[in-house]
């Protein structure tokens, strides 16, 4: 086989530490290192930093969620309420957020580049890094090689997103397929996790063991690294098979539904907290159509309450069961809107000055971050770029933003943007 | 021999210097692998490893049993050249290195205007022929869509200038340059920018252009830069460059006075053809004998396909600062290469016939197992998924029934939803059984598939796939229903070792087939279907070992 490590690779930390990991595997399953047991919360009881990234394609609008402006010539028919934080304003629209404001910390400067939704979203979720000829892995693919498994039995990268699942090899660009997303299809493992009914325990455990007996004799005089490869991917693929409660919504309690929403947003974000719960390192949740050109005022109504509630229900849960200083929460899109009202009722997208929010693992708690000028259309000062986002993000995981290197064919790859920083004001 | 030498130099003067002798090739691998072994060197194989092996590197798929006994009860001297040569001659070679070509050079990308079904049959023709390899390179990089190989034009995708520049390094030239495109390459010294800017240079005049009459687009050249400015981005000075391959002298373009630049006018939509066509020159200069680097490349990367590893590796490495395990054996099997005119089957055999690749892929003696570059035992190499899909479908006695299914126009199958679980039905056409092979098993479009990792998701699919399940159903007389014909287990397991790991069982195996069928008794189809399922998912099965 011809899939040998590259000796002219450099020999970085970070490298070091995933070569020492057992061959890779194809799907965003790299690194199950150990023959570990399989208990529940591994992660959570070796307080091992988690994400879960929330979202919204296509562009939330700041004025009706984060940044509402009432009476002024943007706003919008909403009123504004007032948070559990003093003098800190949301849209009427987020009135669960409001609840738990002191929880949480809002950016509402950041200023990033890119109007356009195509180059927009990769460009966002890649963290905009100095072009260097290659393709940079989005975020969870990159949490996921830079930090590996949190727990060994359990894939580092979780996506949940509508319409199909499957290992979804793009987002992981220059790491290669294998750092790539296991996707849940509205919520659904890959087929292939399930036994087909036909099959009883008993009968698969028979036929495994006449596998691996198989295996047993081939290897006996050979013992290269290809089988121990192979026979790695079936201990994995057992291993998820046993695990695959962890995808089971039936598990989850209707009271639990009900706070966090029925539609798929709500769904989805609780099924992350069960995920987060389990032990995945990183988990992103999709919700798509926030593209509000056209009657913005009628969209938002319907759609930001369906990401207020289950947000607020997350962060919530996490900070009853005192995961919230471990796990990072995200809740962003890949820009803001138009401060002007179009023709339409619409806005349009607007990367000059937007908002998003942050919480736990070292966030600051109930912070609004950044100064807006002329009615919340521009920042006032130097605001944020994606980069010092990615910069904050990886500093809170305990990851030296400015030191660590990728290694990419000999090349070494700053894994945010060379001139950003953290964003200390959002640090506690 | 000392009145015949001055004989030898005399005609050798007269005429051109005679092809090397068939065997030559194959004396010269065995002596090197065995001079720098440093240890022992495992045994040949026995009749049914290299009978599997053969079938899978030439034909693509594992033998049937039938063919696998009829072999192993020849005791014919000559047996293993006589199958070499009837495989290399055979339909089924043709169509196995289609894809392994086809994979290669396209990386399982559909770009460009040509169909591809014509590429496929292109790369078809070339290989039922006697397949030239520097010949079917120029083919592929002069391309422009004119003629009876417009097929070949598949090769350059859309026409992007880097696109081509980092395939035709990579592939032609075991460089992967992609570093070099911004500044010299970081760790290796001699990859600088101006080889990937006079690689580039070559193929910047390059367009796509439609022809208003047959409305077919064309990949043609114009009249471009003589010379290409570039820039790192570490300094602000730039540098120029003329079309140069590495380590050859840099082509000067012609200067042409105006009017005079053109061989034809413009036509039909398009433009009006250079008398100078860089892309042309590349195709000749890559591909020429003085050269030297594309004839190493080519040995380099066939030796690897069927030895499992580069003599020179990684395969896109090919610098000083990556030592070759056997230099003395590539210079000689590229000087060859050339002197054969690019043979491609002359080489394919060569190797083959060699006790090296014919070696057993046990370990050599009790000692540890030695370092790959030593070549001391054969190396284990991935199936590809079409080389999975056809043999499990031998495996299992489904093949024949199963290429012969086509799509119902009025049944769309949804592949996304077949993985999800959206999609109950099973795909019922060979190309969506095909297609579900690749997606699982095969890399990505656009990522070469020199590393080959096994997959949680390809063991979940083994083990749990409902259409593969399927197959292990007794029907139309497939290896589950033919086995329940047999009484004893020495027969049941004669039969199902033939049929799925292309050997006999041992006695120990037997033994362990008749008591899973004794305790599985009230089962014994179901219990069949898991012996075969086991063996299916057993690294030996999915290893060319």
């Amino acid at each position: 086989m011809t899939g040998q490590n590259n000796p002219h690779a450099c020999l970085d930390p970070v490298h070091e530490m995933s070569r020492r990991r057992v061959l890779g595997v194809l799907g965003g399953l790299a690194g199950f290192g150990s023959l570990l047991n399989p208990t529940v919360s591994r992660a959570l009881e070796k307080k091992e930093k988690q994400v879960c990234l929330i979202w919204l394609d296509g562009g939330i609008s700041q004025y009706e969620s984060w940044h509402p402006r009432p009476g002024t010539r943007f706003a919008g028919p909403f009123r504004s309420i007032p948070t559990r934080v003093p003098g800190v304003h949301f849209s009427e629209l987020m009135q669960h957020t409001a609840r738990i404001a002191d929880k949480i910390s809002v950016i509402r400067t950041m200023e990033t580049k890119d109007p356009n939704h195509s180059t927009g979203v990769p460009r966002i979720q890649r963290g905009d890094p100095i072009d260097r000829g290659v393709v940079y892995p989005y975020l969870g693919s990159a949490v996921s090689k830079l930090l590996g498994p949190a727990d060994p039995a359990l894939p580092p990268y979780i996506w949940i997103k509508p319409g199909n699942g499957g290992f979804i090899h793009r987002e992981a660009g220059f790491l290669g397929a294998r750092h790539g997303a296991l996707a849940l299809g509205d919520g659904r493992p890959p087929v292939h996790i399930h036994r087909p009914s036909g099959i009883s325990a008993e009968n698969d455990t028979a036929r495994n063991a006449l596998r691996k007996k198989a295996n047993e004799r081939f290897r006996a005089n050979r013992g290269a690294a290809e089988i121990d490869a192979y026979e790695t991917s079936y201990e994995m693929a057992e291993r998820l098979m046993a695990r695959k409660e962890i995808f089971d919504e039936s598990a989850l309690s209707q009271k639990d539904r009900e706070r966090y929403g029925s539609h798929p947003l709500g769904r989805h974000i609780l099924q992350a907290r069960q995920l987060l719960e389990a032990g995945v390192r990183f988990i992103k949740v999709n919700s798509y159509h926030w593209d509000t050109h056209g009657d913005n005022f009628n969209m938002s109504q319907r759609l930001v309450p369906q990401v207020d509630r289950p947000f607020a229900a997350l962060v919530e849960d996490l900070d009853e069961r005192g995961m919230l200083d471990n796990v990072l929460v995200v809740l962003m899109s890949e820009f803001g809107r138009t401060p002007n009202i179009n023709s339409r009722m619409g806005r349009d997208h607007w990367p000059d000055c937007w908002s998003l929010a942050l919480a736990g693992c070292g966030i600051r708690q109930g912070a609004i971050i950044g100064e807006t000028a002329k009615d919340g259309a521009w920042v006032d000062g130097t605001g944020y770029d994606i980069g010092d986002l990615f910069h904050t993000i990886f500093t809170v995981l305990g990851i030296d933003s400015k030191r660590a290197r990728y290694e990419h064919k000999g090349q070494k790859l700053a894994i945010a943007h060379d001139k950003c920083k953290s964003i200390r004001e959002v640090m506690s | 021999m000392r009145t015949t030498s001055l004989l030898a130099l005399t005609l050798s003067l007269a005429i051109p210097p005679l092809p090397a002798g068939d065997g030559q090739l194959t004396g010269i691998i065995d002596s090197h692998i065995a001079r720098r072994s440093g240890g022992s060197l495992s045994p040949v194989s026995d009749d049914a490893e290299f009978f599997r092996r053969i079938h899978l590197d030439l034909a693509g798929i594992i033998p049937t049993p039938g063919e696998t006994r009829k072999f192993l009860a020849d005791a014919s001297p000559g047996k293993r050249t006589a199958l070499i040569d009837r495989l290399l001659g055979s339909k089924d070679f043709s169509v196995h290195w289609t894809d392994l070509l086809s994979v290669e050079l396209l990386k399982r990308q559909n770009l460009g205007k040509v169909a591809p079904g014509e590429w496929q049959a292109f790369l078809r023709r070339c290989l039922e022929q006697k397949p030239h390899w520097n010949r079917i390179v120029h083919a592929m990089i002069a391309a422009t869509g004119t003629g009876p190989d417009r097929a070949a034009m598949k090769f350059l995708g859309t026409g992007g200038h880097h696109q081509m520049t980092r395939d035709i390094a990579m592939l032609f030239l075991g460089m992967d340059l992609e570093c070099a495109r911004c500044h010299d390459h970081p760790s290796v010294k001699t990859w600088g920018q101006d080889n990937y800017w006079g690689l580039y240079a070559y193929l910047s005049w390059t367009k796509a252009a439609t022809n208003s009459k047959d409305k077919k687009e064309y990949l043609v050249e114009v009249l471009g830069k003589n010379e290409i400015e570039y820039q790192s981005v570490f300094e602000s000075v730039s540098d120029t460059t003329g079309p140069q391959l590495p380590g050859l002298p840099e082509k000067t373009v012609p200067v042409l006075a105006k009017g005079e630049e053109f061989s034809s006018p413009a036509a039909n939509g398009l433009p009006p053809v250079p008398k100078f066509l860089p892309r042309k020159e590349l195709a000749a200069d890559l591909t020429s004998p003085k050269n030297l680097a594309f004839a190493r490349n080519s040995v380099n990367r066939f030796w690897a396909r069927l030895m499992g590893r580069g003599i020179i590796h990684p395969l896109d490495q090919v610098h000083p600062g990556n030592a070759p395990s056997h230099p003395q054996l590539l210079e000689k099997m590229a000087g060859l290469f050339i002197s054969r005119d690019y043979d491609l089957k002359w080489l394919l055999r060569s190797i083959i016939l060699s006790d090296s690749y014919q070696r057993s892929s046990s370990r050599p003696g009790k000692s540890a197992t030695p370092g790959p570059e030593s070549y001391r035992q054969a190396l284990p190499r991935a199936l590809t998924p079409e080389q999975l899909l056809h043999s499990v479908l031998r495996a299992t006695g489904n093949l024949e029934k199963t290429r012969k299914l086509k799509a119902d126009p009025a049944k769309k199958f949804d592949r996304k939803g077949y993985f999800t679980g959206t999609h109950q039905e099973l795909p019922e056409s060979y190309e969506e059984i095909r297609a579900v092979f690749i997606q699982t098993f095969g890399q990505p479009p656009g990522e070469p598939e020199t590393e080959f990792t096994p997959g949680l998701n390809q063991s979940l699919f083994l083990m749990n796939d409902r259409l593969l399940l399927s197959w292990l159903q007794p029907a139309d007389n497939n290896l589950v229903q033919r086995l329940g014909a047999f009484k004893t287990p020495a027969k049941i397991s004669e039969n199902l070792y033939l049929a799925v790991l292309t050997r006999l069982p041992t006695e120990a195996e037997t033994t362990d087939l008749g008591l899973y069928l004794e305790k599985n008794g009230d089962r014994r189809t179901a219990a069949l279907g898991e012996l075969v399922w086991a063996l299916i998912n057993s690294t030996e099965f999915r290893l060319n070992h």
